[in-house]
């Protein structure tokens, strides 16, 4: 996509966004609420017309029946329709996505099994709780084996266990060469799971690059020991408590030599060392930084 | 590439015109099924489907008797003979201009015992006189009396088995012939012929206590099942179901997982359309089959002509949902598209209902000082026409008056689905012989022999 632009009357959602994807990426799209992520996405998927720029989807210009076909999307706060179970509201997609009857019964009872919504195929969707219908959601997208997904929070509203299921069908569609496209402010999540990350701030698109070019080490170090440090006030270090057990180390100057002093200081001191480990920069720091700059500079 | 720059279309117009049909015809098939299942979903359906359900079955506890009439039968068929000798066509004839015209022949029945029971499906040995004046009318011949008995005009009363002559020759020179008959019931007798209508066996009589022509009981009881109260209440369900149909499908959050198929758009909106107007059209459909099964259960006569009700109430359904579908696209609103539906329905309704006070009231004004037509029921009970008079002084007929004026304006405007009530109303009734030419013959033969015997 080159230039994007879009416009709601007097609210610019998108201005200018330029970004080229990969096939076979895991593409996580980052951003708060209001950012234009959702509004990329429709555009992309000819939901919307952009005011300006030109985009094109595996070869296609984007909005077009042809562009669509190839195409999952999970839609934020989807709302499937209560009245339908689980495979007949993915025989029902199904159908109007193209597939013959005998595609959509081979292909529908194995999807359900493997997004876990087997054993519930009696129950109409009214009953479903929120994880189940998230399932059901990415269900319909995957359905017809598209070579591009969308998904707009795709983990929302699922426990932890659900997520890392999730994660592994999406690597497993990875795997198979399909392109993933997730939208998402849940930012452990994108960095566990996305090869290539973008920023977005007020339908700007601010950094993107791979997780390890946006994400570096830390001078510092996180430790724990077997018994609390009486005190924080160390030789050539300084302390902090990081999170519960761990301490955060500062080491003056940051080097391997540091390093060695530090341990010999805390072997003196009669602490056994139980964790070491290098701090990283997460997504997290990153975006928080860059919301912060938002609010100081407007 | 597509540039989008300076382009404000919707998107769904830049893809190939249309999809190839197999894919079409595929998706249709899946929006029906969505369709049926959306229908069903809805709690009110179930209720009111039981309604209709009880309509139907307390309708199937009726008992239609037949009530002891030949008698009456067989003197209307003298008449009609006696107007048919003196070559007054009762079909082509008004009323007024055979005034005075039966001077010859006079024909009566004189002894009428049924074969078994007084039943309009048993033989009578009927024996009949005819007077004549020698000189304006020449005797009649048992052949004749044969063709010309029980027929009035396109419709037949009396089908006559056997006739022979009675008279000796001094009577038929003096102007008085006598007859004797086998008649056996004709095609039209039954439908005319009174019957009581009971509900739960025969606590609940519903008709008078003569009896009324079977043929207008099954025209009632078929309007009622129908296009009547049962059609109503279907239309009525139908629409509350139907009126959350296009709004669902809009929402946020349902919409962009319709919108990403590889389907234009207009084809979902006009799938959705088609969707909800087949199922209502198989409930409708199940809805006259059951009407016209019932009647003609009950009542033995399976005149097909209520099955065109079928159609009118489909075409009229179409409308509403048309209008469902506009206001739930502009509103997103089940309710909305439910109240304005309904507000329509009954704007349609009243303006019908005005439209039919102006036709007759103008045909009151176009028709004053001529005879109006009574009912069937009405002339076999003896009542005369009477004349069509002015309204008293100072009074305006209703299509001058402004609300006529407004109300012709408005149903001029408006879709004219009076007009497919009356269209299945007239069917029946040519059906059912309750009313039409066949009516209109039977009130015409009562008329001039009163007019006849008051002479005497």
């Amino acid at each position: 996509m080159e230039g994007l632009e879009k416009r709601y009357g007097q609210l610019q959602a998108l201005s200018g966004v330029s970004l080229e994807v990969e096939p076979g990426t895991l593409f996580g799209l980052l951003g708060q609420n209001g950012a234009g992520k959702t509004t990329l996405i429709k555009i992309l998927l000819g939901l919307v017309a952009p005011t300006g720029g030109r985009a094109s989807l595996l070869g296609q210009p984007v909005g077009g029946l042809a562009a669509r076909r190839d195409v999952g999307y999970l839609p934020e706060d989807h709302r499937l329709p209560e009245y339908h179970t689980a495979p007949s509201l993915l025989d029902f997609y199904g159908a109007l996505q193209g597939l013959t009857r005998r595609e959509r019964q081979a292909r529908i009872p194995p999807l359900l099994e493997m997004l876990g919504l087997k054993g519930r195929e009696k129950l109409r969707i009214r009953g479903y709780s929120k994880g189940m219908k998230q399932r059901l959601g990415l269900a319909q997208a995957l359905l017809h084996r598209p070579r591009v997904l969308f998904l707009d929070e795709p983990t929302d509203g699922i426990d932890p266990v659900g997520r890392k299921e999730i994660r592994d069908v999406l690597l497993e569609e990875q795997r198979s060469g399909v392109t993933v496209f997730i939208n998402s402010h849940l930012l452990g999540e994108v960095e566990q799971l996305c090869d290539r990350v973008a920023i977005m701030r007020r339908g700007h698109l601010l950094v993107s690059g791979t997780v390890a070019e946006l994400t570096h080490t830390k001078p510092s170090w996180l430790v724990g020991f077997d018994l609390p440090p009486a005190d924080l006030r160390w030789e050539g270090c300084r302390l902090e408590p990081a999170r519960p057990g761990l301490w955060r180390v500062h080491l003056d100057p940051p080097g391997a030599d540091s390093l060695d002093r530090f341990l010999a200081q805390a072997h003196g001191r009669g602490l056994r060392l139980r964790h070491l480990e290098a701090e990283r920069a997460t997504l997290e720091d990153l975006y928080l930084a860059l919301a912060t700059h938002d609010r100081q500079a407007p | 590439m597509t540039s989008y720059a300076n382009r404000a279309s919707p998107a769904s117009q830049n893809g190939p015109a249309s999809p190839p049909s197999p894919r079409l015809l595929r998706a249709f098939g899946a929006m029906l099924r969505d369709a049926w299942r959306e229908f069903l979903d809805a709690k009110i359906l179930l209720l009111l489907l039981g309604l209709i359900g009880l309509l139907f079955a307390v309708a199937l506890t009726g008992r239609i008797e037949p009530q002891p009439a030949g008698k009456n039968y067989l003197d209307l068929s003298a008449r009609a003979m006696a107007a048919d000798l003196e070559g007054v066509d009762l079909s082509q004839e008004s009323v007024a201009s055979m005034t005075g015209r039966l001077n010859g022949s006079l024909v009566w029945i004189t002894k009428a015992e049924p074969l078994l029971a007084d039943l309009p499906t048993g033989q009578w040995n009927v024996e009949l006189k005819r007077s004549f004046v020698p000189l304006v009318a020449g005797p009649l011949a048992a052949e004749e009396v044969q063709a010309r008995f029980g027929r009035i005009a396109d419709g037949q009363l009396w089908r006559v088995s056997q006739a022979e002559e009675t008279s000796d020759s001094l009577g038929r020179t003096v102007g008085m012939q006598s007859f004797r008959l086998t008649v056996e019931p004709g095609a039209d007798l039954r439908l005319l012929w009174p019957h009581q209508f009971s509900l739960f066996g025969d606590s609940l009589d519903l008709t008078p206590p003569r009896g009324a022509p079977l043929g207008l009981e099954v025209l009632i009881l078929q309007k009622l099942l129908t296009t009547g109260l049962g059609g109503s209440l279907l239309l009525l369900v139908s629409v509350v179901v139907t009126a959350a149909f296009v709004p669902n499908m809009i929402r946020k959050g349902t919409l962009e997982l319709l919108l990403v198929r590889p389907l234009p758009r207009w084809v979902l909106l006009v799938m959705k359309y088609v969707g909800a107007l087949v199922f209502v059209t198989v409930l409708l459909g199940l809805l006259v089959l059951a009407g016209w099964l019932i009647t003609g259960i009950l009542a033995g006569i399976w005149s097909p002509g209520i099955l065109l009700a079928l159609p009118t109430l489909i075409l009229f359904f179409a409308l509403l949902l048309a209008v469902s579908v506009c206001v739930g696209v502009l509103t997103r609103s089940a309710v909305a598209a439910m109240l304005v539906t309904v507000t329509y329905w009954a704007v349609l309704f009243i303006a019908g209902q005005m439209h039919n006070q102006v036709v007759e009231s103008r045909f009151r004004e176009e028709n004053i000082g001529k005879l109006r037509p009574t009912s069937v029921v009405d002339s076999l009970r003896g009542a005369k026409p009477r004349r069509e008079e002015p309204l008293k002084a100072g009074r305006v007929p209703f299509h001058r008056t402004a609300v006529g004026r407004v109300a012709e304006g408005i149903y001029t405007v408006l879709p004219h689905t009076e007009d497919l009530d009356n269209l299945v109303d007239r069917q029946l009734m040519r059906d059912l012989a309750v009313s039409g030419p066949f009516r209109a013959l039977v009130e015409r033969a009562e008329f001039s022999w009163s007019r006849r015997s008051g002479s005497r």
